[in-house]
C-alpha cells in the first residue's frame, strides 16, 4: 500500500496548499475526507507499516488506530491495558508475549508474573468483538479462560504456546463456550492435565474447528467424541492429536478428514493385521493436501510404506520426537523429495543428514534435536560432518538449529560458503566452552565466517569457546542481526561493547555465564531504548550498575533477580526492557525493581 | 594468587560459613530438572526434556528397532520429573559455574564421586575432598557414614580441592 504523505494524487498535491512543508500541520487540510484515508489503511495489515503511518501526523495517527484490528505485542510489559484502550477501538485480534525466552531452560522462576488475566478484563470491557487470542510464555488461569470463553461470543481462535497456569478445566471452559471456534492449539505448555473429558465439551452439533492440535496434553480423550468432532468440521485443515491416539484410530479420523493439510499422529506402533495396515495406506493416500506432517510417537518404522504417497507432496516433516536410526530415516526422506523444513532427532546422525543432503535439494529449514543432551560420555549423535553434508545438497537451507557435541571452524565455514542465504543460523555445541576439537583454537572464525558470508542474518546463537574476537566480528559484520544469544563466551567487557555499538537493528540480546561486566552493560545505555530487551544471567554486573542505568534512563525497566547465595552487591539476573507504562505494578518479592 | 592451604584449614574455612538455613529463590526455581549439568544447559525446553528422560531410560540401544516406550508424566510438575529424583547443587571450589546431580542414580559413594569427576573434568584436578551440607546447615566430609544415611542428611555438595 502507498504511504507516500503527499497522497496518492501527485497533481492534485502539487496545487493543494498541504504541500510540502506543512504535512504535519493539524491546521492544514488534509487532502482527503478522513473516511477515505480510514478506508485505504483498513489495508494495511503489517505492523510496522502501521508504526510508520502513525508516525506521519496527526491525522493519519488517528485514522491508524481507529482501523487497527489486530495487536501485537511482543513483551507484555512495554505497554499498559490502559494504555492500549486507550488508543484503539477496534481490535479483534491479540498477540501477546510474556517471559524472557530463558525462561524455556528454567532460568526464571515460577511466578514471576506475564499474567494475562488484567488483559483480559480490560479486553472484556473495551473489545467485546475479540476473535482471536495468541499467547507466547504467558501464564493463564482456568479462571481466565473461563473469562475468555464468557466474555467474547464471537470468538474464534485460542493458540498457546509455551504457556502455564491452567489445566484441563480451563479448556472445557474453552470448549463449552465458544461456539464459534475455529481455533484450539495448544503447544509445549506446562498444564494439568486431569482427563480427556475437556474435549467431549464440545456441543453435539458443533462443526467450525479448523485448527485443533492437543499434541501436548496427556490423557485420552472420548474417541467417539474426537471422531464426531472430526466428521463435523468440515473445514478442519489441521489436526494433531496426543500419543495416545493408536494407528487404528488415526486410520477412523483420517477417512473423516480427508481434507487435512497438517496432521500430528498419535502412536504409531501398534501392532495391525494385514488388513489393516493396507487400509491405513489408503486412507493417508487419499490425504491429498497433506503438506505437515508430525507427532509419530513411538514409531514402527516398518510402518512408515503406509506415509509414502503422502510424502511426495510434504512440505514439512517434523520427526523430533521419534527416535529414528539413520537407515529407516534414509528410507523415509527417499520419498521426500519436495520437503521445506525438517526437525529431526539426532538419532539419525551423520548418516542420516547424508540421505537429507542428497534427497531434499529444496530443503530451506533443518533443525536437529538431541536425543540425549545429558549424557556427555555417550557422545551420540551428530558431528560437524553431518551439517556439512546438508549444506552440500541444500543449497537453499537459510534456517539452522543444531545441537552436536563436536565443531570444527573449517566446517563451519565451508557450510556457509555452501549456503550464504542463512537468516537464522542457531548451532549449540552441548558442551560449554569447548574449542575446535581439530585445531583446539576458539570457534571464532567460525562465527565470523557466518556473520561475514550471511549478509541476511537476523538470528544468531553461539556456543563453543569464544573469545571477544567472535563479538568484533559481530559488531563489524551482522548489520542485520537482530537477535543474538550469547552463553559462556567471550573475554572481557568488550565483547558485549562491540555488539551494541556494531549492530544497529539489535532488538533482543540474551547472555548468560559470559565476563561481561559493569562497564558492557553501561555502554548500550541508549542502545536499550531502541531493543525489545536484554537478558544477562551470570555474569558480572553489580547492582549498583543496575541502580545507574535506570536512574539514567526512566523508559526502561531495570529488574533484578538475586540468587541467595551470592554476595549481595551481584545483579545474577538482569532483565532490561523498554516501557512506555513504568515500572511494572505485578513484580513478585523476588524481582527487584531499579 | 591465593596461598595454598593444607586441607584442614580449607576444611574449617568451610565449617565456618554462614549459610542461611532456607534459600527461597532457590524454592521458586522449578527444581524438576533432568541435567547432571549445568542449570539449564543445553537449551531444551522442559517439554523436550521430559522426552529425552524417557530415552534415557526406556531405550538403553539407541537406535534399536524397538520402540521406546513413554512413561506419561502424569502430575503437574513443569519439568516432568520422576517423583524419586533428588537433585542438589554441587560447587567446585573456585569454580564460578555450579552444576547439579541427581542423587537418586546413585547407589555408593564411588559412583557418585566418579560421575563428579566427570563433570568438573575441565578443572584438571590434583586431588580433591568431597564435603556436604546436612540438614542442620553443617559441613561435613562425606564418607564417613553408610551411603543410605548420608543420601537422607545430604543438602548440597562441595568439592575442595587439595593443598598439595
Amino acid at each position: 500500500m502507498q504511504t507516500d504523505p503527499n497522497g496518492p494524487n501527485p497533481k492534485k498535491s502539487k496545487d493543494s496548499p498541504s504541500n510540502s512543508a506543512n504535512t504535519e500541520s493539524t491546521q492544514s487540510p488534509s487532502p482527503f475526507p478522513d473516511e477515505v484515508l480510514e478506508k485505504v489503511l483498513s489495508f494495511l495489515n503489517s505492523d510496522k507499516d502501521r508504526s510508520s503511518v502513525s508516525l506521519v501526523c496527526k491525522d493519519w495517527y488517528n485514522a491508524e488506530r481507529w482501523t487497527r484490528t489486530k495487536l501485537f505485542i511482543g513483551n507484555c510489559y512495554s505497554v499498559s491495558p490502559e494504555i492500549v484502550a486507550r488508543r484503539f477501538t477496534k481490535i479483534k485480534s491479540v498477540t501477546l508475549k510474556g517471559k524472557p525466552r530463558f525462561s524455556d531452560f528454567n532460568l526464571v522462576p515460577q511466578n514471576w508474573g506475564a499474567d494475562v488475566h488484567y488483559w483480559l478484563l480490560m479486553f472484556a470491557n473495551v473489545y467485546p468483538f475479540l476473535e482471536e487470542l495468541r499467547l507466547k510464555r504467558m501464564t493463564i488461569s482456568d479462571e481466565s479462560l473461563e473469562l475468555l470463553a464468557t466474555s467474547f461470543p464471537g470468538f474464534r481462535a485460542l493458540s498457546l504456546m509455551s504457556c502455564d497456569g491452567f489445566s484441563t478445566d480451563g479448556l472445557k471452559a474453552i470448549a463449552t463456550h465458544c461456539r464459534s471456534l475455529t481455533e484450539l492449539d495448544i503447544q509445549d505448555v506446562d498444564m494439568d492435565d486431569f482427563c480427556g473429558g475437556w474435549l467431549s465439551c464440545f456441543p453435539e452439533d458443533f462443526g467450525s474447528l479448523e485448527v485443533l492440535n492437543f499434541a501436548t496434553l496427556d490423557s485420552e480423550v472420548n474417541f467417539d467424541a474426537l471422531e464426531r468432532l472430526v466428521s463435523q468440521c468440515k473445514s478442519l485443515r489441521v489436526l494433531k492429536v496426543n500419543k495416545t491416539i493408536t494407528l487404528d484410530q488415526l486410520q477412523r479420523l483420517l477417512l473423516r478428514a480427508p481434507q487435512l493439510m497438517e496432521l500430528g499422529t498419535g502412536s504409531f506402533q501398534q501392532e495391525l493385521l494385514p488388513g489393516q495396515f493396507g487400509d491405513l495406506g489408503i486412507a493417508f493416500s487419499n490425504c491429498k493436501n497433506l503438506r505437515t506432517l508430525s507427532g509419530l510417537w513411538e514409531v514402527a518404522s516398518i510402518y512408515f510404506p503406509v506415509l509414502y504417497v503422502a510424502c511426495a507432496s510434504l512440505t514439512f516433516l517434523n520427526l523430533n520426537y521419534t527416535a529414528l536410526r539413520s537407515d529407516e530415516f534414509g528410507s523415509l526422506l527417499a520419498h521426500c523429495p519436495n520437503l521445506r523444513r525438517l526437525w529431526v532427532l539426532d538419532t539419525v546422525e551423520d548418516k542420516g543428514l547424508e540421505a537429507v543432503g542428497s534427497s531434499c535439494p529444496l530443503l530451506e529449514e533443518l533443525r536437529v534435536f538431541p536425543a540425549d543432551p545429558y549424557d556427555q560420555h555417550l557422545r551420540r549423535g551428530v558431528t560437524e560432518s553431518g551439517f556439512v553434508a546438508v549444506s552440500r545438497g541444500c543449497r537453499k537451507l537459510h534456517y539452522v538449529l543444531y545441537f552436536c557435541w563436536q565443531m570444527t571452524n573449517a566446517a563451519v565455514a565451508t557450510i556457509v560458503q555452501n549456503c550464504p542465504n542463512f537468516t537464522h543460523f542457531r548451532l549449540c555445541i552441548m558442551n560449554p566452552g569447548r574449542p575446535d576439537y581439530l585445531t583446539n583454537e576458539p570457534m571464532d572464525e567460525a562465527f565470523g565466517a557466518v556473520v561475514k558470508n550471511c549478509t541476511k542474518l537476523q538470528r544468531l546463537s553461539m556456543s563453543g569457546l569464544l573469545t571477544d574476537l567472535t563479538f568484533e566480528y559481530i559488531g563489524k559484520y551482522a548489520k542485520n542481526l537482530e537477535t543474538l544469544s550469547v552463553a559462556f563466551a567471550g573475554s572481557s567487557d568488550r565483547g558485549m561493547q562491540c555488539v551494541l555499538e556494531g549492530c544497529p537493528k539489535l532488538r533482543k540480546l540474551e547472555i548468560r555465564d559470559c565476563p561481561f561486566g559493569n562497564a558492557a552493560l553501561l555502554s548500550g545505555l541508549e542502545k536499550y531504548e531502541t531493543m525489545r530487551s536484554l537478558w544477562m544471567s551470570s555474569c558480572n554486573v553489580t547492582i549498583n550498575a543496575c541502580q545507574r542505568l535506570a536512574r539514567e534512563m526512566p523508559r526502561l525497566n531495570v529488574e533484578v533477580m538475586k540468587d541467595k547465595e551470592s554476595d549481595d552487591s551481584r545483579a545474577d539476573k538482569v532483565y532490561v526492557y523498554r516501557s512506555v507504562a513504568g515500572p511494572r505494578r505485578d513484580a513478585p518479592p523476588f524481582v527487584l525493581t531499579l | 594468587m591465593k596461598k595454598k592451604r593444607c586441607f584442614e584449614e580449607t576444611f574449617e574455612e568451610i565449617n565456618n560459613v554462614q549459610v542461611p538455613r532456607t534459600l527461597p529463590l532457590l524454592d521458586h526455581i522449578d527444581l524438576c530438572e533432568e541435567e547432571d549439568g549445568v542449570v539449564g544447559w543445553p537449551p531444551i525446553n522442559s517439554w523436550r526434556k521430559k522426552i529425552c528422560h524417557h530415552h534415557h531410560h526406556h531405550n538403553s540401544r539407541r537406535g534399536c528397532t524397538n520402540p521406546t516406550n513413554y512413561v506419561t508424566v502424569k502430575n503437574g510438575c513443569g519439568g516432568g520429573s520422576r517423583s524419586n529424583s533428588m537433585y542438589v547443587k554441587v560447587k567446585m571450589e573456585g569454580v564460578g559455574i555450579a552444576r547439579k546431580v541427581d542423587l537418586s542414580r546413585h547407589h555408593s559413594y564411588q559412583t557418585l564421586i566418579d560421575t563428579l569427576m566427570a563433570m568438573f573434568v575441565n578443572e584438571k584436578v590434583q586431588g580433591y575432598k568431597l564435603a556436604y551440607q546436612d540438614k542442620e546447615g553443617d559441613w561435613l566430609l562425606a564418607g564417613d557414614m553408610p551411603w543410605g544415611t548420608f543420601i537422607n542428611s545430604v543438602q548440597r555438595l562441595k568439592l575442595l580441592r587439595n593443598g598439595n
